[in-house]
């Protein structure tokens, strides 16, 4: 039989606070809701990964064979489908206005004319930018289609070019120019989001936890028992980070088995990171945050009122962390909150591991970052429990 | 803490003066920090952590790398066309395409044009030479700039070897090019022809933020009470009408986030610089609106689900959600269509679709005009579900739910 007074008091700790958590039906749905379905809505949101077939508009003013072609070929790429063919461009303005297409093709009165002239036939295509996926989709398919008709065409301008160009053309070929996109080979926006959300998953309901949890301990006085034990107060609030701590590290290993083993096998998300490299990045992640929490708690009144502040950071920690907008163009600034709030070299190092099969020595600096601020964190937590313990329970009237 | 409806110190000025619970409201949020804190400090960090987050918003001087292993003329003029484009900042020549793919790993650059051996050979052999170039793609936003950069980039060079040779024959270059390039498209990036990630995202990722807040703080204020305790004393303050009681509690923080968001609008067209076509007037209705409609769908929440400690949290996950939702970065009709319905519970969508079409193709009331009324949908609803309110505060007046 277990001795249970005879156990270090951290591992109390632990345990009543696993107790408390186990307990709390608010707490429990902020960790099934936020792990778990937060975790598997996002997967599906962004399971088609891919933008196909855009809205188009086309206004064909030339109605010739080769522009028909044209436009043929354009409905014929994935990225967009060409939606409405129209007599003008105020009706193409006016459906790229109500969100109906997103982008129009020109083909003016000359089109053909010129080009079976053989000379230079420009027609405009206007692309809307409401969202850069579309853009870039537009942009790509239009280029695509331009350069195959250019290619297909090609020999009918032969007439027209003189006998040092046909010589040029018979003796020379042009630069092949091959682009390869690394680490995304389905070249998916859930590919690229899904593993930074995931990492910002576990720093806001970690954070949660912890809020709700302190604001509670606040509130009901929960530290008193502890506090009537008598020892060392740096000894003591030592024993309370640690043990609370070690439940949230706890649990969130078993959540991150969940969240970056099981998700990415279900949903086809990169995992080319090892066990090993995961776990020692997510070690000082989880430890980090859960220390920061810890020391946060000294603001912490009621249960709820943290989780305003937590859940406005959220969206802003995802450009903090660097996968969004390239750090290297922020300001200064912003690149040192980037070093001070675990969440954001975490999710920078996970996608390095998880998507770009990095090895632990390419997250070095990240990984630095963390074991700082995991000791930072620590002592600035025990000195708040310190501070807690001292302040509120060494007198009997609360100060508040 | 405070607890105001209990503080026996406090004498509440509302009490006996009719002053009813716009006065208690009043008297609530200069008592506690948090709501100072969250209704008005955080929305102005917001406003100023976006309008700097972005820099100047234009992908300059991004880092890539050049492996150059053929180092002739030919190959130092292609390299110094990359250099040249503003897109890219070349931070390192690698000696071979590990070291470089190596550096990628490490995110040391973002991508790296790789000259093989014998290009020039190959060039001036007419045996087809071929140049590469890799991008980062785990880091997709920064990875399609340096794709596009180095697709623009090279177009010069493709055609070089045959351009090259007509003119050294005699022919004219206009004409070689022509023959070569006889359709062209001359392509516009409507509204942000930079491709600014400023314009882009700044203004609705600040409205995206700024809901979470809005739903938060409402559902916060109201929950409070109950969970305080205070539930009698509040409705007591409104002679028992809910709808005064609820007016009287939620317009100071109405007129706060109004007041906020007007002065983001203003920060961010007229100090940021973001483009803005359309009408002002009607921009700043629509955000009025977006700002009723939000505490609208708190108000149902909590009426629906009314333990605040349930409530808060449920909201704070879905808030963020509103990021997704919006449309914005993941286009919505690319999504599966239950998420497509799903997103038209949330007033932010209505408010993207209705700011985009504003901001950036100055539509006028007519266009926006179904946005919007969907956005006052949201405040009829929570109208609707009032009694239910009050009966809640009245007959179960404590939130002891944990």
């Amino acid at each position: 039989m277990i001795r249970w007074n005879r156990l270090p008091l951290s591992i109390r700790v632990a345990w009543r606070e696993l107790q408390a958590i186990a307990t709390s039906y608010s707490v429990l749905l902020v960790l099934v809701g936020g792990v778990f379905v937060y975790g598997l809505l996002y997967n599906y949101m962004y399971a088609p990964n891919v933008v196909r077939e855009v809205p188009v508009a086309v206004v064909d003013h030339s109605h010739t064979a080769l522009s028909r072609q044209y436009v043929r070929w354009l409905d014929a790429t994935p990225d967009v489908a060409v939606a409405y063919e129209l007599p003008d461009m105020v009706a193409a303005k006016s459906l790229m206005t109500q969100g109906e297409v997103f982008g129009i093709l020109y083909l003016p009165r000359d089109f053909a004319t010129l080009f079976y002239e053989g000379r230079p036939s420009v027609y405009p295509f206007y692309a809307s930018t409401d969202a850069f996926l579309y853009y870039e989709a537009m942009e790509r398919a239009n280029l695509l289609v331009m350069e195959a008709m250019d290619g297909d065409y090609r020999t009918t301008l032969l007439p027209f070019l003189s006998l040092q160009g046909l010589a040029a053309v018979a003796t020379q070929s042009p630069v092949t120019v091959v682009g390869t996109a690394l680490y995304n080979p389905i070249e998916g926006y859930g590919v690229y989001l899904i593993p930074s959300v995931l990492m910002i998953i576990i720093f806001q309901t970690l954070m949660m936890l912890i809020a709700m949890m302190s604001g509670r301990e606040r509130q009901q006085r929960l530290l008193a028992p502890y506090a009537c034990l008598r020892s060392n107060h740096t000894r003591l609030a030592l024993s309370l980070v640690w043990g609370k701590s070690l439940t949230y590290g706890m649990l969130y290993g078993v959540f991150s088995l969940f969240l970056m083993g099981a998700l990415p096998l279900i949903f086809d998300i990169p995992h080319a990171a090892s066990g090993l490299s995961l776990t020692v990045l997510l070690v000082p992640y989880i430890f980090s945050t859960s220390f920061l929490g810890l020391a946060l708690s000294r603001w912490y009144t009621d249960p709820e009122a943290p989780i305003l502040f937590i859940a406005f950071f959220s969206i802003g920690l995802i450009f903090l962390s660097g996968v969004s907008f390239p750090l290297e163009l922020m300001p200064w600034y912003w690149c040192a909150v980037h070093y001070i709030i675990p969440a954001a070299p975490a999710t920078l190092a996970f996608v390095k591991l998880s998507a770009m099969e990095a090895s632990l020595r390419d997250i070095a600096p990240e990984l630095i970052a963390l074991c700082m601020q995991t000791v930072a964190y620590f002592l600035l937590a025990v000195a708040v429990y310190r501070r807690k313990l001292k302040c509120r329970y060494s007198s009997p009237h609360e100060k508040g | 803490m405070d607890n105001i409806c209990n503080d026996a110190r406090v004498t509440p000025p509302w009490e006996g003066q009719g002053g009813g619970p716009l006065l208690r409201e009043l008297h609530r949020m200069t008592s506690r920090r948090i709501y100072l804190v969250a209704a008005v400090v955080l929305p102005l960090f917001l406003i100023a952590f976006m309008a700097t987050i972005f820099g100047t918003g234009q992908m300059e001087h991004i880092p890539i790398g050049v492996v150059d292993a053929d180092n002739t003329a030919s190959s130092r003029s292609v390299v110094r066309n990359i250099a040249a484009v503003p897109t890219f900042e070349v931070r390192h020549h690698y000696a071979d395409d590990a070291t470089a793919r190596a550096a990628v790993q490490r995110k040391d650059i973002y991508g790296y044009l790789s000259i093989p051996p014998r290009f020039e050979a190959d060039m001036l052999r007419g045996e087809g030479a071929t140049l590469s170039y890799y991008y980062h793609y785990a880091l997709l936003a920064v990875g399609g700039e340096v794709m596009s950069a180095f697709e623009q980039a090279l177009i010069p060079v493709r055609m070089a070897p045959i351009v090259v040779e007509a003119v050294t024959l005699g022919s004219t270059e206009e004409s070689i090019e022509t023959f070569l390039l006889p359709m062209t498209s001359d392509d516009h990036a409507l509204y942000n022809p930079s491709l600014n990630y400023s314009t882009y995202l700044t203004l609705p990722i600040f409205y995206i933020m700024f809901q979470i807040l809005v739903l938060l703080v409402t559902l916060y204020a109201i929950g409070s009470e109950r969970k305080e305790g205070c539930s009698h004393s509040w409705l007591a303050s409104a002679h028992g009408n809910i709808l005064v009681a609820l007016t009287g509690k939620l317009l100071p923080y109405t007129l706060l986030f109004i007041c906020e968001a007007l002065l983001a609008n203003v920060v961010f067209f007229y100090w940021v610089g973001i483009p803005f076509a359309g009408d002002m007037c009607l921009f700043s209705l629509l955000t009025v609106i977006f700002v009723l409609a939000t505490q609208s769908v708190a108000v149902l929440l909590y009426t629906l689900l009314p333990a605040l400690s349930f409530v808060i949290s449920i909201v704070s996950m879905v808030g963020s959600l509103g990021a997704t939702l919006s449309g914005l970065t993941f286009p919505l009709p690319a999504m599966h269509p239950i998420v497509q319905y799903a997103a038209l519970l949330f007033p932010v969508r209505h408010f993207t679709v209705a700011m985009q079409q504003i901001v950036y193709s100055d539509a006028g009331f007519a266009a926006c005009s179904s946005s919007l009324a969907v956005l006052c949908l949201f405040p009829l609803v929570a109208l609707l579900l009032l009694p239910r309110l009050r009966r809640i505060l009245h007959v179960c007046p404590h939130d002891t739910l944990e």
